[in-house]
């Protein structure tokens, strides 16, 4: 199956050696695909590089079976929302909103202002087409920034880090309208982040970055049950790294790492031993941080009367990872 | 009310008395005095009074075009495009501002004028009979207004163009705008508080230009010169009345600038990450832009050359050939050795260094009571410090001239006038916007809890201000106080005025010497200040 966004083997070389890529994705019509990543892992440049605003140094995109690696970024008809929104304090929400659709039919301001309309309604801020962008709260800006890059109907809707500029009270709900807004309108979306939480809850598909290069891509449980790597495992929610005598005490065969999540250890009369050294309370259950023999410190997420500090325990696991 | 706001009131009501008997109550002395029938009746009926007043307004209005023309496109080359010798360069073509008005006058005199450096090469080489132009009139007005004051667009739209976000620009890309639109519907507009600002600190400059009329006018008079002239001839009244008329159309000329200023849109929403600039890829284009660079600066840099050219020839050696056949040191040494000589030297830096100590302490004063404090006062304050901007220095110089001549201790009027007090006060009132805006500005800036962690670990009011405060005030306060010193340090405007023989700074002197033909001896002086101007400013621009 090909793709409708296909990304080709593309890459973009930095000075100082920096190298992003090269990297594949094919992107189904209609997706949200995450991509997931470290500050510098080359989630940014791989996003500009889609909106045009980096030249690649190889490798080619295409939209609909249409090679658009050389279209400047203004014919290329990829929305954008910018991570400061970047609206422009010179014009109103109307003026901005409407920014993409002039030139295209001149003369025809009735239609323009149906259509700003119709965008500012979709992201549920009817009627605001007169206030001044710096009067707006940080979550109505990010709405606009989105009804903005959606009037001119692009093809592709580009987010780079659409939360990080909400505080965390609202994100959660944001997060809620901006993927209702998304799958709505059905459009092909790929955005930028570096929180596991909003990948998972966003994204349809998750592709993990690290140090421009590709590490996996997948749904989240598959990225989460199936990390190909200890990058992905330790990235990709919380995870114990066991090595050695400690990895072998949990069921491991030979010399390999094994990575196991904190809800897939738990207390038992025997296995791996160790002593709980803090006890951090969560509400529904708590984290224990055990101290092995090999002062090895792991996690082990347990109902919260499981055991006590100090205490000797046993630990055996119900799932593991090999790695 | 607490003891600490009631004393901050009462610091606050003693320093707007001060600033308002320096930079109003002069200014409403000479508009009542003016207001004598015989002296309107001359004014209105003299179609002279008209054309110098009209001739003001359309010299300062083509200035800012010409100067915009010029500043603009330089300062997008220079912050967007990539060049063999950007950086130089770009830093090389604000150099006009090292020269003072009349110091750069007299360098385009010798370098263009009709028995200038240009103007020979040219007559010898076509063996003419006479000077092939006479460097006259609005022409040679326009000419010097134009290079001086084209740094103001090139600065300020350089300063806009590095706060510009890049991501607005890609924004407006990604909705499909090309680079045309993108220029004219989103880089201009947010552009626009820069250009404005420009366009008035331009017309107000050029409105309140005394050096250029005065040198190059002749017949053509303009309100700066007319003014002085009736001065000179001792028609007072009339004077007054004049200076009323230049102010009145500084502040129209103010407030319809202003109005194209539009909405404050200054707000910034998001960190803002101005464009890189450019490589130019294609050869033939990056050596064009590479030539026309080193060709403008040295054009732009022609006329620093011959001051310090004309500056070598002794008196008397350069007559008719192109290049002068002596060049030593005389001048310098007679300008170090001659007391006579010396003494308008010493006269201009320490009523420059007073003159800006004093308005430096006043502008933090008014930052801590405007910003910290929070006085009732500080919109007054504000205005105050801000007014003697909007004004031309020659309305100063006459209210200056008019209110402290008289003994009226009860008015608060003393005769100051012939007393080494007098020009040092007229600086005085010119330094106060620049120190005043650039305090309040990096006041504005201070984070007051960098204050407060300092009173938290246990400095004093006294040690909060030295080891805290001032060093965080000082790239503002250093900015506005080379200004200030540099335009007293180069004053003509209010020098002409209010000088007298003992007191007599550099520009006076530098035009006594142009007066007795010792060209060698004024662009000595003219050298002199333009090194000292230059090493003041690099300083007050350090960061």
């Amino acid at each position: 199956m090909s793709g409708f966004l296909q990304i080709q083997a593309i890459a973009k070389r930095w000075g100082h050696g920096v190298t992003v890529g090269p990297i594949s994705l094919d992107i189904a019509r209609g997706e949200i695909l995450a991509l997931l990543g470290p500050s510098g892992s080359g989630k940014t440049t791989m996003l500009r590089l889609l909106a045009g605003f980096e030249t690649a140094d190889g490798g080619r995109i295409a939209v609909a079976n249409e090679d658009v690696t050389a279209v400047s970024p203004a014919q290329r008809r990829f929305g954008m929302v910018f991570q400061h929104y970047a609206l422009f304090p010179h014009l109103d929400v109307g003026q901005n909103v409407g920014f993409g659709l002039r030139g295209k039919g001149k003369g025809d301001e009735g239609r323009v202002g149906q259509k700003v309309s119709e965008a500012l309604t979709l992201v549920d801020l009817a009627g605001f087409e007169r206030r001044k962008v710096h009067e707006l709260s940080g979550g109505q800006q990010q709405r606009v920034a989105l009804a903005r890059a959606l009037a001119p109907e692009p093809r592709v809707l580009l987010l780079d880090e659409p939360l990080s500029n909400l505080d965390p009270a609202l994100r959660e709900r944001t997060r809620h309208e901006l993927r209702e807004v998304i799958q709505r309108v059905g459009i092909t979306t790929v955005f930028v982040t570096h929180e596991q939480e909003e990948a998972f809850d966003l994204g349809d598909r998750i592709a993990v970055l690290n140090q421009g290069r590709l590490e996996q891509t997948g749904a989240p449980d598959e990225l989460y049950e199936h990390p190909v790597n200890l990058f992905v495992a330790t990235f990709v929610g919380r995870a114990n790294v066991f090595r050695g005598n400690a990895a072998r005490a949990l069921g491991a065969n030979g010399q390999g790492v094994l990575v196991v999540r904190p809800e897939r250890l738990r207390f038992a009369g025997a296995g791996l031993p160790g002593i709980v050294r803090e006890r951090r309370y969560i509400g529904a259950a708590a984290f224990f941080v055990v101290e092995g023999d090999d002062h090895e410190r792991f996690e082990v997420l347990a109902e919260s009367d499981a055991a006590k500090v100090g205490e000797r325990v046993y630990v055996e696991a119900t799932r593991v990872i090999a790695l | 009310m607490t003891v600490r706001s009631r004393r901050s009131d009462i610091a606050a009501a003693a320093l707007t008395l001060l600033l308002a008997w320096l930079v109003i109550y002069p200014i409403l002395v000479v508009a009542a005095d003016a207001a004598h029938p015989s002296a309107l009746r001359a004014f209105l009926t003299r179609s002279g009074e008209w054309a110098a007043l009209w001739a003001s307004v359309w010299i300062s209005l083509v200035s800012v075009i010409l100067a915009a023309a010029i500043g603009i496109p330089l300062a997008f080359l220079f912050e967007w495009f990539d060049f063999p010798g950007r950086k130089t360069l770009g830093a090389l073509i604000a150099l006009p501002v090292v020269l003072p008005p009349l110091v750069g006058v007299i360098a385009f005199l010798f370098l263009y004028g009709e028995s200038g450096f240009i103007a020979r090469a040219i007559q010898s080489l076509l063996h003419l009979q006479n000077a092939p132009w006479r460097l006259q009139g609005s022409v040679a007005i326009l000419l010097v207004h134009a290079y001086s004051m084209y740094v103001y667009f090139y600065l300020f739209t350089r300063a806009g163009l590095a706060k510009l976000d890049v991501s607005m620009l890609e924004a407006a890309q990604a909705l499909g705008a090309d680079r045309r639109a993108t220029l004219w519907r989103v880089i201009v507009p947010l552009l626009r508080p820069s250009l404005v600002g420009a366009a008035i600190l331009t017309f107000m400059t050029a409105l309140g230009s005394f050096s250029a009329p005065y040198i190059f006018g002749g017949g053509f008079r303009v309100m700066t010169t007319q003014i002085v002239a009736t001065k000179l001839n001792g028609d007072l009244p009339l004077a007054m009345v004049e200076t009323v008329a230049l102010a009145l159309v500084a502040v129209a000329g103010l407030i319809i600038l202003r109005r194209t200023e539009g909405d404050d849109i200054l707000v910034a929403l998001g960190k803002g990450i101005a464009p890189r600039p450019r490589p130019i890829r294609r050869a033939s284009v990056r050596r064009l832009a590479t030539i026309a660079g080193w060709g403008l600066t040295v054009l732009l840099l022609l006329p620093h050359l011959t001051l310090i050219l004309v500056s070598l020839v002794p008196y008397g050696a350069w007559t008719t050939e192109i290049l002068p056949p002596v060049m030593n040191l005389a001048n310098y040494r007679r300008l170090f050795s001659e007391a006579e000589r010396l003494r308008p030297m010493w006269n201009s830096l320490w009523m420059a260094a007073a003159s800006t100590a004093v308005a430096v302490v006043l502008a933090l004063a008014a930052g801590w009571l405007v910003v910290r404090r929070r006085v009732a006062l500080r919109r007054a304050i504000e205005a105050l410090l801000a007014l003697p901007w909007a004004l031309p220095g020659t309305v100063f110089a006459i209210a200056l001239a008019i209110t402290f001549s008289v003994h009226a201790p009860l008015q608060l009027r003393f005769v100051l006038v012939g007393t080494a007090v007098i020009l040092p006060l007229a600086f005085l009132v010119r330094a106060l916007p620049l120190t005043g805006r650039g305090v309040l500005a990096a006041y504005r800036q201070l984070d007051p809890s960098l204050e407060e962690a300092a009173a938290s670990l246990g400095a004093g009011r006294w040690r909060t201000l030295m080891r805290v405060t001032l060093p965080q005030l000082r790239p503002g306060l250093a900015a506005g106080a080379s200004l200030a010193f540099v335009a007293a340090l180069g004053d003509i405007v209010a020098s002409i005025v209010l000088y007298t023989y003992e007191t007599r700074p550099v520009s006076i002197e530098i035009l006594s010497s142009l007066r007795l033909s010792e060209t060698g001896v004024a662009a000595a002086f003219g050298v002199v200040l333009m090194l000292v101007s230059a090493v003041v400013l690099g300083v007050g621009a350090r960061r």
